[in-house]
Formats: structure tokens, sequence, C-alpha cells
């Protein structure tokens, strides 16, 4: 019964995201990809699988950059199509996915034009998905309060902007702090969306998003070793949805070095087996790319349960994962510097 | 030849091309599309393998083509096609054809490029003009206003400020306490244009950013403005912008900038502004002729390129494609031969023979190819030569399954019973007429309907079988001859053998309801039957339909069970072809008992019954009149059931003599037939696999006293060998064994119980005639009959409405729907009824390398 009504509105969307999620690339694909000797091998190789002619237009020689924004492209145009054909809860859902994105922008916009760069070098690197009409004239703002009444007021993001007004000016710190306020308020935010949408979505959701608020919770606490950020100001930074509240964040908060952090995550099982293998040393994955795998594992697991949205969703991390992958693939290529090449995430 | 009946014979090879030679042999052998090579290097990547940089180079040039083809649709230059088919050029005049490309494609780019700067100079350039005609209407609106001394801006916003009051929007809203006090009040302002789109937001942001303390009015620019980039046609709007302060202009400025707003000078005096709009006026003009002649130059280009530009493609797609099938092959050690391996038609060897030997020459090689025939247990892929008049057939056949190697195929039988068993259910001749008119048009007009490839889906569909639409619709006439029925009418061509009594008056006619004719009284039936098909007098009968339906019944099942008796022998062809004794005797043999004992005999009943009963009224005939005729259904239920016939008074019980005994031993044959299929096939195999073993056993006794110093061993080595694979198989085959069973299980009730539902399933050729013929007679009736009762004028013009409503559903309707509805349904049975009694169809299809193929496959997605 719950199929039935799902399959309304959703069904189709639903057949054509698990379509697209059947393109993504396999492991067999990365040993072939691996081997190429040139970026041209990897055209030709890109093209025996679901990208197709995605390259043929572009002249030779390839840039790495032309297939990252190639990659990129075909992603969005994907989202989009699924997007316009979507019917509420899901277009909400969907467009809650978009504003992640344009924090990203925002954040990308400001620190631009804080270093002095012209905004229209800026604006091609922004993420397309992120894109809102307001958007090129952010460098009108000064301050957080200017930025939030002249240009987000009218964006989606407004209500996600209310705790940053009170910071006094744009600079590195403060950007960075707001960034993550922006986020915090986001994620509880997708995360409340989620549970009111109830049913798998909110079983699917929820977990990935959790694990989400955590990876943020810790890295930023990682990142904050030897700056002047304070523990209090830290603590307000953390995303609050996320298995490690409330007990985990206060210790978190108190944490004082790496080595705090990880006995923080020794309490959480799937935390603890992250921290385990990482480490900085050659040869030692770092824990972002552990944190990337462990992502990947949970966004695959979406596709195991049917009629919810979390499969979008997870098909548009994967599909990231798999772009970034590619790319650094071909960067790697291109530059003949092929002992890292293996540090890509396989996705299935 | 016999190709028509069995897919051609093929062979596989083994082809040793020198290196040299290998690029025009394949060649050759892709303009004679009739040899599918293998892929011998099928763990190698793609781009690992030894012509990917030529494969890769082809690729760059249709990459070139394709550019050069955008800009030529873009212009609406008609693309010459000839429709002459190139030879695939020698791989040296492939640096010519790159550098002819390169050049083209650098050549436009530049043009290209320089309209695009062009162009964006004539937009600014517009956008100017619009500004200052625009602003002009501003700047004057306020002329000789209250104080005309001042500053004509200064006027302008506390005029306008002053008139507007509160009245639109947000942006007066900040005025009024700003224009009391005109003195220390300096507005400078901005001018530009802005897509219109984005005025909302703009004007948002400005009033938000700038605290109100900006004023913008706004005028749209009529005409579409062209996109130097993406040529496209944008709509945008003038405006102008006034402010104070330098603080408020560079915040302006960045809003403006983050917008797109382009924004332009715009001097404050009115004289400046008009000697500006002259200035800017000449320069268009000036503009303009160098842009026409930018146009020209990129046509010329272009209108040069179109010519060839088909030309090109193929050639470049035939290049791409012998380099992809090159990859396919293995390089010998030496490096000096290529070797590939394909299927061949037998047949043709001859003729791939000459293609090669042709390439050689062409490439003045002087080794010859060599054309190894090879042994194989691999099962070959099947090939039907098709002419365009079998290959939609062979098509409704292939999309049941590709019929095993050498199997028997239905295809040719079914280019007449398929339009006529779709006739049965179809049968009426003006429907007919139109189905066959239509196929006929696109059969006459085939070369220029097929010149001009369509996307349209349906339409390919249709053109695709118009051989078979051409035939079903002959085959409706034909049918609807019989029926006598042509839009649910009879014509009655040679005069009804049906009178009605000759002594009746106007009035008794009138008076009855009903009139009943005889056919045993000679004055009201001829005695002879109507020469062809049915007497017209049955249009008029009321009991038209239950005479109808008895006959189509009939004749549905007469049909059914000679098409089915005709698929079982066809399994009699394969077995004899492919040496299959024990089929024959396990399978064929019961199976033709079975279906002639029970249903054939059913058939001959009918005859019978139409034979021996006929009308009379004659007492001494009473055992062949219409009152002792049996039912057929129920004599046949009974004799299945072992009863007697129930018979009217009077009645003989049995239809001819020895009727019963011989019923009664028709049956038991038939049913002795069930477990000889289930049984027989099995058990024999079983029982060969036993008596294998045991001599088996008994030679390797043997063997081994032999091996015992005797010379003989060599010769009996072998054996041995071979035995103990096969006994090996068949000892592990217990299972086999068992699945043996299970499968002949499977077949036999599938054959028995299909048998009756088979038969049954036959009658659908009644249960649609008489739908179609129903609909058909709704149609009338309800439809056109009503234009007809109309008297007088009125009557024309209703009619004139009522046909064309009429006209459309009969084609909407009977010929479309119904047709399409009989075409499955006779697609059915043939895929279902027919072929089931003898087709595998397990084959794969021969896919030969050809660039025909390549060539319409290639061209298909560009024509999107």
């Amino acid at each position: 019964m719950k199929g039935c009504l799902f399959n309304i509105d959703g069904g189709y969307l639903e057949g054509l995201c698990r379509g697209f999620k059947c393109g993504i690339l396999k492991q067999a694909d990365y040993l072939n990809l691996v081997q190429c000797e040139t970026l041209e091998d990897l055209k030709l190789h890109l093209q025996g699988t679901d990208y197709g002619a995605f390259l043929a237009n572009e002249p030779s020689p390839l840039a790495v950059s032309t297939i990252d924004d190639k990659l990129r492209e075909k992603l969005v145009i994907e989202f989009q199509h699924l997007r316009n054909h979507a019917v509420e809860p899901l277009s909400t859902f969907l467009d809650f996915i978009t504003y992640s994105y344009m924090i990203d922008n925002i954040i990308l916009l400001i620190t631009g034009t804080l270093h002095q760069r012209p905004i229209s070098e800026l604006i091609p690197k922004c993420h397309p998905l992120g894109s809102f009409e307001q958007m090129e004239a952010i460098h009108v703002a000064a301050t957080p309060a200017e930025l939030y009444n002249a240009v987000l007021v009218d964006t989606p993001l407004a209500p996600f902007f209310v705790d940053c007004i009170s910071e006094q000016d744009l600079d590195e710190m403060n950007i960075e702090i707001i960034r993550n306020t922006l986020y915090k308020a986001y994620l509880e935010a997708f995360f409340s969306f989620c549970k009111d949408i109830g049913g798998t979505t909110a079983d699917c959701m929820c977990e990935i998003l959790a694990f989400e608020a955590d990876r943020r919770a810790i890295i930023i606490t990682i990142n904050s070793f030897g700056t002047e950020l304070s523990k209090d100001d830290r603590a307000k930074l953390y995303p609050r949805c996320g298995k490690l509240n409330p007990d985990g964040l206060a210790a978190l908060a108190r944490a004082e070095d790496y080595d705090q952090v990880k006995a923080v995550a020794e309490y959480y099982a799937e935390y603890s087996k992250l921290f385990e293998g990482a480490g900085n040393n050659p040869g030692d994955k770092t824990l972002e790319d552990k944190f990337f795998e462990h992502e990947v594992r949970l966004n695959v697991n979406a596709f195991l349960q049917q009629f919810h949205f979390g499969v979008f969703y997870s098909y548009l991390k994967l599909k990231e994962q798999e772009c970034r992958n590619i790319v650094w693939i071909s960067e790697c290529v291109a530059q003949k510097h092929r002992t890292k090449i293996d540090n890509y995430i396989p996705i299935f | 030849m016999g190709s028509l009946f069995r897919s051609a014979e093929m062979t596989l090879c083994q082809l040793f091309l020198q290196s040299e030679a290998a690029y025009a042999c394949v060649s050759e052998l892709g303009e004679l599309g009739l040899v599918q090579f293998r892929d011998l290097n099928p763990d190698v990547n793609a781009f690992q393998r030894k012509f990917v940089n030529e494969v890769r180079r082809c690729d760059e040039m249709e990459r070139k083509l394709r550019y050069l083809e955008k800009e030529i649709k873009k212009d609406g230059i008609p693309m010459l096609d000839t429709g002459e088919n190139p030879e695939a050029p020698q791989p040296r005049e492939m640096i010519d054809l790159e550098a002819t490309f390169e050049k083209l494609e650098n050549e436009l780019r530049e043009v290209n490029q320089n309209a695009e700067a062009l162009k964006r100079n004539f937009l600014e350039l517009t956008e100017l003009k619009q500004i200052l005609r625009k602003t002009q209407v501003f700047f004057d609106e306020h002329e000789g206003g209250v104080n005309p001394t001042e500053s004509m801006t200064r006027a302008l916003i506390s005029e306008d400020s002053i008139a507007r009051q509160g009245a639109l929007g947000p942006v007066q809203l900040g005025f009024p306490e700003k224009s009391i006090d005109p003195e220390e009040f300096f507005p400078c302002f901005v001018a530009g244009v802005i897509l219109r789109e984005r005025i909302p937001a703009f004007e948002r942001m400005l009033w938000r950013a700038c605290r109100g303390n900006v004023f913008l009015r706004q005028a749209e620019i009529e005409t579409p403005l062209e996109d130097p980039s993406t040529s496209d046609q944008v709509f945008k709007s003038v405006f102008i912008i006034f402010f104070q302060g330098d603080q408020l202009k560079t915040r302006v400025k960045k809003i403006c900038e983050g917008f797109r707003a382009t924004l332009y000078p715009c001097p404050e005096a009115p004289a400046d502004r008009r000697e500006m709009a002259m200035g800017v006026m000449t320069r268009i003009e000036d503009l303009n002729t160098v842009l026409g002649q930018t146009q020209d130059h990129r046509h010329r280009v272009l209108v040069a390129a179109a010519k060839n530009i088909k030309n090109w493609f193929v050639k470049v797609r035939k290049i791409k494609a012998i380099y992809h099938t090159l990859n396919l092959f293995n390089l010998d050690v030496t490096q000096k031969c290529l070797i590939a391996e394909c299927w061949v038609p037998v047949l043709d060897l001859e003729t791939i023979q000459l293609a090669l030997r042709r390439g050689t020459e062409r490439s003045g090689s002087s080794v010859p190819p060599i054309l190894n025939r090879m042994e194989t247990c691999e099962e070959p892929p099947t090939y039907n030569h098709t002419n365009k008049f079998t290959s939609a057939f062979q098509a409704l056949i292939d999309s049941y399954g590709v019929a095993s190697y050498r199997e028997m195929n239905p295809a040719p039988y079914t280019i007449i019973t398929f339009p006529f068993l779709f006739a049965v259910m179809f049968g009426d001749m003006g429907h007919g007429l139109i189905m066959a008119l239509f196929g006929g048009w696109m059969v006459l007009k085939e070369k220029q309907l097929a010149s001009k490839k369509s996307d349209s889906e349906i339409w390919t569909i249709f053109f695709g079988g118009r051989y078979i639409i051409f035939l079903m619709g002959l085959f409706s006439v034909y049918t609807g001859l019989i029926y006598n029925d042509i839009f649910s009418k009879s014509v009655n061509i040679f005069g009804s053998k049906w009178m009605v009594n000759k002594n009746w008056t106007f009035e008794n006619v009138r008076n009855e309801e009903s009139w009943m004719l005889d056919p045993a009284k000679t004055y009201e039936f001829e005695q002879v039957p109507y020469p062809i098909g049915l007497d017209p007098v049955w249009q008029m009968a009321k009991n038209k339909i239950i005479f109808q339906n008895a006959y189509k019944m009939k004749i549905s099942i007469i049909l059914g069970v000679f098409h089915m008796l005709f698929g079982v022998s066809m399994s009699l062809w394969n077995n004899l072809y492919f040496k299959n004794k024990l089929d024959i005797i396990c399978q064929f043999v019961p199976q033709v008992i079975f279906l002639c004992f029970l249903f054939l005999y059913m058939v001959l009943l009918m005859f019978i019954k139409w034979v021996s009963y006929a009308a009379t009224n004659d007492p001494g005939l009473l055992k062949s009149s219409p009152y002792c005729a049996p039912s057929i259904l129920i004599t046949f239920i009974n004799m299945v059931l072992f009863k007697p016939s129930k018979v009217p008074l009077g009645c003989d019980d049995e239809m001819f003599a020895g009727q019963m005994v011989i019923q009664k031993l028709l049956v038991v044959c038939a049913l002795i037939c069930v477990p000889w299929m289930l049984l027989a096939k099995p058990i024999i195999i079983m029982r060969n696999q036993k008596k294998l073993s045991y001599s088996l056993s008994h030679q390797q006794m043997q063997s081994a006293a032999t091996e015992n110093g005797d010379a003989s061993v060599g010769a009996t080595d072998q054996q041995p060998m071979q035995n103990a694979t096969q006994v090996s198989a068949g000892h592990g085959g217990e299972d086999e064994m068992t699945e043996m069973f299970i499968h002949q299980g499977i077949h036999t009730i599938e054959y028995v119980l299909g048998s009756v539902s088979h038969t049954a399933s036959y009658l659908r050729l009644w249960a649609l005639s008489l739908a179609h013929a129903q609909l058909s007679d709704v149609l009338w009736n309800m439809v056109l009959s009503k234009g007809l009762i109309v008297e007088d004028w009125r009557g024309g013009v209703a009619l004139y409405v009522i046909f064309t409503f009429w006209a459309c559903l009969t084609v909407s309707i009977l010929v479309l729907m119904e047709g399409l509805s009989a075409f499955l349904h006779t697609l059915r049975l043939h895929w279902v009824e027919f072929q089931s009694k003898f087709y595998a169809g397990l084959g794969h299809a021969f896919q030969p390398f050809s660039f025909e193929v390549i060539l319409d496959t290639a061209s298909a997605p560009v024509e999107e």
C-alpha cells in the first residue's frame, strides 16, 4: 500500500534515479581507468560507460578541468531533470539538497571578494546546483548583517542565517564560523524535515545526515586546534542531530588534541573503526578518506530500500564521489604521478 | 538453394591479411556486408588496442564535422545529400581530410569570433541607442517643469517624487524627506541595460542594499536583442538609477555588475545626448555593413562545406568502422600480417574471395590474403537471406526468437498465412481496400519515402511493414467478398438465389413483422448456391448472426487444425534434417496421431454434416433433414467421454455407418499417444546409455588385455578415451535423466493440453470477425444512416457533415484500431499456436560488418 501511494508521485523519479545509479562506474571500470596512459585513453574508456559521448565535442588536448566541468554538467543536468519533475514533498527535499551547495557558493564568493578577486572570476567556480539569482551581487555586503539584509533575505537560506547576524565583520575566521553555523542550522533543519516525512525516508536519511553532522563536529574540532577559536564558540558550531549528541559533543567540546578526539570516537563503534586505520603516514588513508568511504557505504545502503527519498540524496552524493574519483585519476594521469592513483574510493 | 526455408549455412573462417592490404580488404568486406568478425582480443581494453590512434583521429574528425554541421544548420543552409556512397578513402588520404577539416574549422572559428565581437559591438551600440532614446523620455517628461533653471535631473526627481508620492512600489518611498532639501542634493545617475526577467530581483536588491536611497526607472526595449555568444533572442530593459553620493555609487555599480547589467555613459545635457545619439547611429550603420560582409563570408564558407559534408561524414565513418574492425584482429608474431576470425555464409565464399582479391589489388600488395575454413563446435549464427519483401515477415519471426541454426524458418509460410489469418478476422471489402490502398501507396512510393528519413516511430513501423499491410489489405478484400461485406453492407452482384413468395401484396408485407423464407421450398430458394461468398439476402435476415456464427466458427476450427497440423509436419522436416530419428518416432508420430485422430476427425465430421444434411420437407428424407442434423460440438464431447449421443425421435444415432466404433478406436489410439510421447524417448535414451556403458566396460577389459604386449594399442587407444568422456557424462547424468523426464513431461503436457487450448484459441478468428462486423454495422446504423433519413436539400447538408464523422470513425476505429487488434491476434496465432509446434528459436542473429548498417545507425542520432 505504501509503495502504491509512493509511486503515484515518486515512482517514476525513483525508477529514473535507480536507472541513473546503474550507470555509476564499477570497480572493473576503475581498474581500466587506472591503466590509462593519457587523458585521451581515459576519454575513450569513459565513452564505453554510461557517460557515453559526453566529451565527444571537446577539442583535444583535453584538460582535467574540462573533464571536471563536463562531469559536473552531466550530474547537474540529471539532477535538474529530477527536480523539474518532482512534486511536493520530494521537490522540497531536492531543494534542501541544493541548499548545501548554496552555502558553499556564498562562502566561496565572500572569501573570494575578501581576497580582492573579481566576481567574474569566482562565478564559474561556483557549483551550478547552488546558484541563485542574487548570488553575483554578494560582494555588496561588508558585514554579516548586510549580507543577510541585502542578499540572503530572499533566498531559502534566510532562516539558517539568523544566528550569524551578530558577527561583527567578515574576516577569515568569521567566514568559517558563518559557514559552520549555516551548515549546522541547515543540517538540523534538513534532519527535522526528513523526520517529518517519516517512514523509510526518515530511517534512511537520518542515518546519513547524522553521520554528516558527526563528521562535521569531528572535523571542526580537529581543525580548531591551534586557532583562536574558543571552546565555547566551537561547541556552538556542532550540528546537534548526530549520534554524538549530546554526550559525544560535550566530550568533543572539551577535547584539546587529536588523541582526545580519538578517545571520544572510541565510544562509538562505527567512528572508532574509522579512526583506527587513519593516519597521515604514507600508505595510510587519511581520516577524510575514511569518512568518505563510510559515507559511500551509507549511501549505497540507501539503495537497499525502496519507496523513499534517500535514493536521490545518495545518488547525488555517490555521483559526486565518482566525479572526485575520476578527477583524481585524471589528475594523476595528467601529472604522471602514478603512485597515488589508487587512492580513489570505489563505490560498487 | 533452399535458403528461404532454412538459414544459410555458415562457416567459421580464419583470415590472414597482410598488414598493408588489411585496410583495403576490410573496406571491401564492409561494402559487401557478408562477414561477421569475432573479437579476438576481448581482454584488451579499448584504449590498448592497436589502431586506437587512428580511431581517435577519426573521432576528432567527426567532432569537427559535427561542429561544421551545427553551424550549417544554424544558418539553415541545405545540405546536399546526393545519396552517393563514396568508397572508404585510403589511409593516406586521411591526412588530407584532416587538414581540410582543420582548415575549415579554424576558418569558421575565426569568422565566428569576429562575428561575435562585431555583434557584441553592435549590441552595445544598440543598447546605447535605446538608452539614449528611452531616457530621453524620462528627461523630457519634466522639461519645462517647475524650475527650469535647475538641473534637469533634480527637477525630474522632485517632480517625480511629488507627482508619485507613495504611489508606486517601494522605490519612491525614500524620497519625500530627501527632496525637501534640494540644495545639498546633487543626484548622479547611471543608465544601463538589463535582462528583463531579472528586473524584479534587481529592484528589490537595490532597495535593500541602498536602504531605499535610490530611484529606479525602467523602460522595456520592445524588440528582442541578439545575445552574441549564444545568438539567442533576449528581451532587455533600459533602466536609469538616480542616487546620491559616491558610496552609493560604488554600491549600485556592484549590484549592477552582480546582475550582469551593462552600464553606459549617458551625458546629462540634452545637447550632448543628441550629439551622442547621432554618433551612435552612424557607427551602427558602419557596423551593419561590416557585419553583413562577415556574414557573407561565413555563408560562403558554409555553403562550400555543405556541399561535401554528407560525403565527408560517410568517409570518416567508414574509416572509423574499418579501424574498429581491425582492432578486433590478432597480430601475427612477426607483425607482418593480421589474423581475423569470421563467420561467413558458405555460399558467399566465392564473393568474399573476390572482394579480398580486389582489396589486395587496390592496396598494391603482392601477397594474396588467405581464407581458411575452420572446424568449430560453436553454434554458428543464423543468417536468413532477405529482400525488401521478405524482410518484414522475417522480422515478425525474429522478434519472437531468432531461429536456431539451420532450423526450419517459418517466415516463407508466414508470408501467406499471416495476411490470410488476419483477413479472416478483418473481412470487409471496404476496410480492406483502404488498407490495401495505403499499403500500395507506400509500396509504389517506396523510393521517395525511404529517402525521406522520418523520426516518427509510428511511421517507421508502418513503412517497414508496407508489404504486410498491402497483403493484409488484399486478403481482407478477398475475405470481405466471401463474407459479402462492404462497410457492413452486402453487394448483390450475381442476384440473390432467394426470392419472396410470388403471391404477396404490398399490404401483407407491410403488416408482417418478418417474412420466413424456407430453403426447402423451390419458389423461395433456387436450390443453387450464390456463386461466390455469402448470399446477400442474409444481410437482411434476422438470423444473420446465428447463421454467420455457425459458419465462421467452423471455418476457424478448420483453418486452425490445418495450421497446427502444418506446424507439426514442419517438425518432421526439422527432425529429418538434423537426423533425429528418435524424435520422429517418439514425438512426431504420436503428435500427428493425437492431432489427427481427435481434431482432424472433428473437422471431418463438419464436412460430413455439410454434405449429408440438406434442407428438405420430404418426410422420406427425414434422416438427412436439418431436423436430424447433430451438433458437432456435442458429438465430439460425447466421443471423448464415450457416451452415445441422444438423437431426436426418428433419426439415426450415427452420421455414418460404424461411427461409434470408429470414434472409440480413435479416442483410444489418441490416448495411447500420451504415454508414448511422455515415456518413450527418455526410456530409449536411458537404455542406450546403459548399453553403451556396458559395452564400454567390456571394451576396457579387452583393451586392458590387449595392452599386454599387443600391437593394436594405437588403434583402440582413442576409442576408450572418447567413450570414457561420454560415460562420465552419462554417469554424472543421473540428474540429467530426471531432468530429461521432467522436460519430456512438460513437453507432453504442453502438447496435449495445448492441442485442446490452441484449437479453442483459433476461435478468436470467429470472435474478432464477429466483433468487426458488428462494430461496422453499429457505425453504419448509428451514424451514417442517420444522415440518409433526412429528406430534401437538408439531407445533403446533414449527410455531408455526418459522412465526415463516419469516415473518420471508420478509419480510426475500424481500420486502425481493429486492424491493430487483428494484427496482434494474428501474431499470437503464429507465435504461439503455430510456431510452438516446431520452432525452437534459440539462435543468435548474424551481424555482418557492413558499412550500410553502420552508416544508418550513425546518421540516426544526428537527425534528432
